[in-house]
């Protein structure tokens, strides 16, 4: 097995390679990175926390680059709040990074890492089950009542409360088509911004609802500007962590060629599963992958002697990584058996493309 | 066994099963000694 060492500490390259291509794969079919499960895992697997989070930033990065010329094509961004937006996140990312270097220096930057990453993804576990639970009650209602639904099912009226904030300049997006103070966008990309450069996340699993209820763009237009944040945050991110010694380039290198290999299988698989099915399968598997950072932030604070803790951390975060992509692969499978005619379980048709 | 291909969380749960399992050999095979 082909292993090297990272700030001491040896590790195996199939780890980086999975973990790479896990990402890829949830990027490429969601199209929202999937970073956060990353530092936490890298930290599971033994990886300084420090370098967790620059390493991270690193590979997120050029992933961004691609997905964004994408979304462009497709004209999924609104460039004056994406370039309104690019002064908060720079100044974020840099207060981000040097809180990280201040947790890298007293000696904690693992357990605070773990600690919010195990804050972030419980967060987001409960957003998605909320959402879920509200959109559908909300698409239920509109079918009793004989509404058309929509590409969109709005539910929130927060972002009219921001969009009537009074506060000087005042911008007009022409393609979100609203009109809203350019301090609401500077302030959000500047939060999502520390996370982004403290984490070594993209931040689109904020940034992303954050345009949705508090600017009131729509979600397609906010995934494809959050892409152009997240090529800022992890262009400008990648610089400051490697000017500060928290990048290691060889674990870059294997990341990518599996982020590279999974962002391939992720897009081909669009057009076989549908995506939302995805989606709700992601939040569960956050489960996981919180128990399995809960567990190593209690074996780290614990003073490393049980070492039980050590191993189901890390089960549970390699098993949510094997969970997904064995799901998802074997999902593509059974959507092209059902579109050849086949037979498949009753419960494949309703979360499969039909053939046309 | 056929429960666990033809109902939605049997298969969730056969899935798991071996992605746990295939970890924890992972973990006893190539990683044990290079967590210590």
């Amino acid at each position: 097995m082909f292993d090297f060492t990272v700030a001491g500490h040896v590790v195996p390259v199939f780890l980086l390679v999975l973990t790479g291509f896990t990402v890829g794969v949830v990027g490429g079919f969601i199209g929202v990175g999937g970073g956060y499960m990353v530092t936490p895992a890298l930290i599971v697997f033994g990886f300084p926390g420090y370098m967790a989070s620059g390493t991270d930033a690193c590979h997120i990065a050029g992933k961004a680059v691609i997905s964004s010329i994408r979304h462009r094509q497709l004209g999924n961004i609104d460039w004056t709040i994406a370039l309104g937006m690019v002064g908060g996140t720079m100044l974020g990312v840099e207060l981000g990074v040097r809180l990280l270097v201040y947790t890298k220096n007293i000696g904690l930057s693992g357990v605070v890492l773990l600690a919010a990453s195990v804050a972030v993804m419980l967060g987001l576990f409960i957003y998605t089950q909320i959402e879920t639970q509200k959109s559908h009650k909300k698409l239920e209602a509109d079918r009793k009542a004989g509404k058309e639904i929509g590409r969109e099912v709005k539910v929130s009226k927060l972002p009219l409360y921001f969009q009537r904030i009074p506060i000087m300049p005042i911008i007009k997006a022409k393609k979100a088509r609203l009109v809203i103070s350019m301090w609401v966008i500077v302030i959000v990309g500047m939060f999502t911004g520390i996370l982004a450069g403290f984490l070594g996340v993209g931040g689109g699993f904020i940034r992303v609802p954050a345009m949705v209820y508090v600017i009131g763009t729509t979600s397609h237009l906010a995934v494809g500007t959050d892409l152009v944040e997240i090529v800022v945050s992890g262009g400008y991110g990648a610089l400051r962590q490697s000017m500060e010694g928290n990048v290691d380039f060889m674990a870059v290198f294997f990341m990518i060629i599996g982020a590279m290999m999974g962002a391939q299988f992720g897009s081909l698989a669009t057009s076989f599963v549908r995506g939302p099915a995805i989606r709700y399968i992601l939040s569960y598997s956050l489960v996981l992958a919180t128990a399995g950072a809960c567990m190593r932030l209690i074996y780290v604070l614990t003073g490393g002697t049980a070492e039980w803790l050590a191993f189901v951390a890390v089960v549970f975060t390699l098993g949510e990584m094997v969970f997904l992509c064995l799901f998802i692969c074997t999902l593509v499978w059974f959507a092209v058996r059902y579109q050849h005619g086949k037979s498949v379980p009753d419960w494949v048709p309703d979360m499969v493309v039909q053939a046309t | 066994m056929k429960w666990f291909i033809n109902s939605m969380i049997g298969y969730w749960i056969f899935l798991l099963v071996i992605s746990l399992g295939l970890s924890a050999i992972c973990y006893q095979i190539f990683l044990k000694d290079l967590m210590r």
